[in-house]
């Protein structure tokens, strides 16, 4: 039987093909779907786990999204008062505090990034942010130097680099964090300061101030056992001239916003599944029809009514099967230039697209394939197993 | 020896009204037999040959098949009878559209558990018939009447002990009908009950047997031996 499986398929090929391509093109858009979604939960995923910061306290009336703040790399120039550092130290449950000052390179320049770029000023110090993503750890960082993320060429370790009209040594490069440190240049906190004071192209005015009175935002990372919300709670009711962002709701309201994008691709991509199984049901419908003489052949020359039933089942999976590796495949293909896009995007780390995980939303692709030609045949191969023979041969007639 | 037995044997049909063409009817096929059922197109002949192939359930009378009542058979054990023990040759050209000629033959011997047996036979029946050179060929590719002989290849192939064959020399020429019914009488002789179906009273004169279906029942006419003198 396996071999009529094998003939049937092979020397109808253009019917077959009609079958592999419906599936070949639901199985694609189902694993560039299940692919994207992965990655993006697996992202935020990664990117709670790896933020290192528990809360952020950024000026009370910035305007900066959470989301952009931790997870792109939008310049944000914001600044506040530096005796927050003071006021916050005074508040229960903080592990361990850092300031972190804003600039930006400018876009377009000789020798520096093309797009604006964020340049994070960070104090050595007390630092609990970078450390873990540098190979070597973090070692005091000179007055002429600097740290690039990981977005940027790995060429440049080593070398020199322009920013905002001076020029660094590149000594390090963080590993991929999948947050908007990706895209950030890292420089002792004061070196920030003097170049922003320098500086008359950026959109700061600091004439008449001393950047050396700001910070732009103080990492904190909270005690165990410290919930987040009373730490915020807390902050409020001192009165702390700042205000607490918790990374973790800004990464569940971002969970929540990708949640409800998903759920409305999921709907578009099951609809799709639900026209694919129609057109599958169609499609063994017509075949089991157009052999019903065959089949009625089939039984006159001692195959089982079960056999017939294996027949049109294994037809279909088999069908179904090829056009979902092939499916597969081309989506995982096109996820190449996807994960780019979201990985440019959303910042997320290129770990995150794992070969584990392509494999994994490969095989699922297979597998729904493998389903869809199961299901779509199932009452097509039923009825023709349960085909009177002689009906089937005369097509009813009284012969 | 006895192969199948009907016995006041009736079928029913409903198309818009209810119709009978079987209706008490009484046949018996013994090994070596070569009977002819002849009679005009849409009486019942057909009909005759599905009920005694085991495809059809007649709805009154006795049918027994080497000694068991039919009606007490599975389907597996019909599919199983049917697999082994009867060879068809239908009236309508049909074949296995995805297997090629020798695939066709191959797979009935596969079905019936008897494909080592069959290899040699294959080649021998392909040859009889003419067909050796289209073996490889696709049903598609064939005429109306290579396609019949290969259907009566595979009604042959597996050596089965009741061939029933529905008008089969239909499609042939003058040359293949002679080839045909030889086979068919040579069958018999081996020991193998063959009824056929036919229009051609040429033919029918060949079996050893003769009935008329008419109203439902079969009329002996004649045989060979009369037929002789």
């Amino acid at each position: 039987m396996l071999t009529l499986i094998w003939k049937n398929i092979a020397r109808r090929r253009s019917q077959a093909m009609l079958t592999v391509t419906i599936t070949l093109l639901t199985v694609t858009v189902f694993v560039m779907v299940l692919g994207v979604w992965q990655t993006m939960r697996q992202g935020l995923a990664l990117s709670r786990e790896r933020l290192g910061a528990d809360a952020v306290l950024l000026p009370k009336y910035a305007a900066a999204d959470g989301g952009d703040l931790l997870f792109t790399a939008i310049p944000e120039n914001i600044y506040m008062p530096a005796q927050v550092i003071e006021q916050a130290k005074a508040l229960e449950g903080v592990a361990a505090m850092s300031p972190q000052f804003y600039a930006q390179t400018l876009a377009l320049s000789c020798c520096e990034p093309g797009d604006e770029a964020r340049i994070i000023g960070f104090d050595a110090a007390t630092d609990f942010i970078l450390a873990p993503y540098l190979e070597e750890g973090l070692d005091a960082v000179g007055a002429d130097e600097l740290i690039m993320g990981s977005n940027f060429d790995a060429d440049y370790v080593g070398n020199s680099f322009l920013a905002l009209g001076r020029k660094f040594r590149v000594i390090d490069r963080l590993q991929p964090t999948g947050t908007g440190m990706d895209s950030t240049i890292f420089m002792q906190i004061g070196v920030v300061r003097e170049l922003c004071l320098a500086s008359d192209t950026l959109n700061v005015d600091w004439v008449g101030k001393n950047p050396d009175d700001f910070v732009s935002v103080i990492m904190i990372k909270l005690e165990d056992g410290v919930d987040p919300q009373d730490f915020a709670k807390q902050a409020e009711e001192v009165g702390l001239d700042a205000q607490c962002l918790l990374t973790g709701d800004t990464i569940s309201a971002l969970q929540a916003q990708l949640d409800v994008t998903m759920r409305v691709l999921l709907a578009l991509c099951l609809a799709f599944l639900l026209i694919a199984a129609l057109s599958l049901l169609g499609r063994f419908g017509a075949l089991a029809k157009e052999r019903k003489k065959e089949i009625g052949l089939l039984r006159a020359i001692g195959v089982q009514r079960g056999q017939v039933f294996g027949l049109i089942i294994g037809e279909a999976c088999a069908m179904a099967l090829l056009g979902g590796v092939l499916g597969s495949v081309l989506a995982l293909l096109c996820m190449q230039p996807v994960m780019g896009v979201l990985q440019e995007a959303f910042n997320l780390s290129p770990s995150v697209w794992s070969l584990r995980l392509a494999l994994s939303c490969g095989g699922a692709g297979v597998l729904l394939a493998g389903m869809l030609g199961f299901v779509a045949a199932l009452i097509p191969a039923a009825k023709s197993a349960s085909l009177d023979p002689q009906t089937a041969i005369t097509q009813g007639e009284v012969a | 020896m006895e192969i199948c037995k009907l016995e006041n044997i009736r079928k029913d049909y409903f198309m818009g009204e209810p119709v009978t063409p079987i209706n008490g009817l009484s046949l018996t096929v013994n090994a070596g037999d070569l009977i002819a059922v002849e009679g005009p197109s849409g009486i019942g002949k057909s009909t005759l040959l599905y009920i005694l192939g085991l495809l059809l359930q007649s709805d009154g009378g006795s049918h027994v098949f080497e000694g068991r009542a039919v009606s007490a058979l599975s389907d597996k054990e019909k599919s199983a009878l049917r697999a082994q023990k009867i060879g068809f040759l239908f009236q309508d050209a049909t074949l296995i559209q995805a297997l090629t000629l020798r695939e066709n033959l191959l797979f009935s011997c596969h079905i019936g558990g008897k494909t080592a047996v069959c290899r040699k036979r294959v080649d021998e029946l392909l040859h009889r018939f003419g067909l050796e050179d289209r073996a490889d060929f696709l049903p598609h590719q064939l005429s109306g009447g290579q396609r019949r002989r290969v259907m009566a290849a595979r009604c042959l192939i597996h050596r089965p002990i009741l061939i029933l064959a529905d008008e089969p020399t239909n499609d042939l020429d003058e040359h293949w009908s002679v080839e045909i019914m030889r086979a068919l009488q040579e069958e018999a002789q081996r020991g193998a009950g063959v009824v056929m179906v036919t229009h051609n009273s040429r033919w029918a004169k060949l079996a050893e047997n003769r009935y008329d279906l008419h109203d439902g029942m079969l009329t002996h006419v004649t045989n060979k031996e009369n037929e002789k003198q």
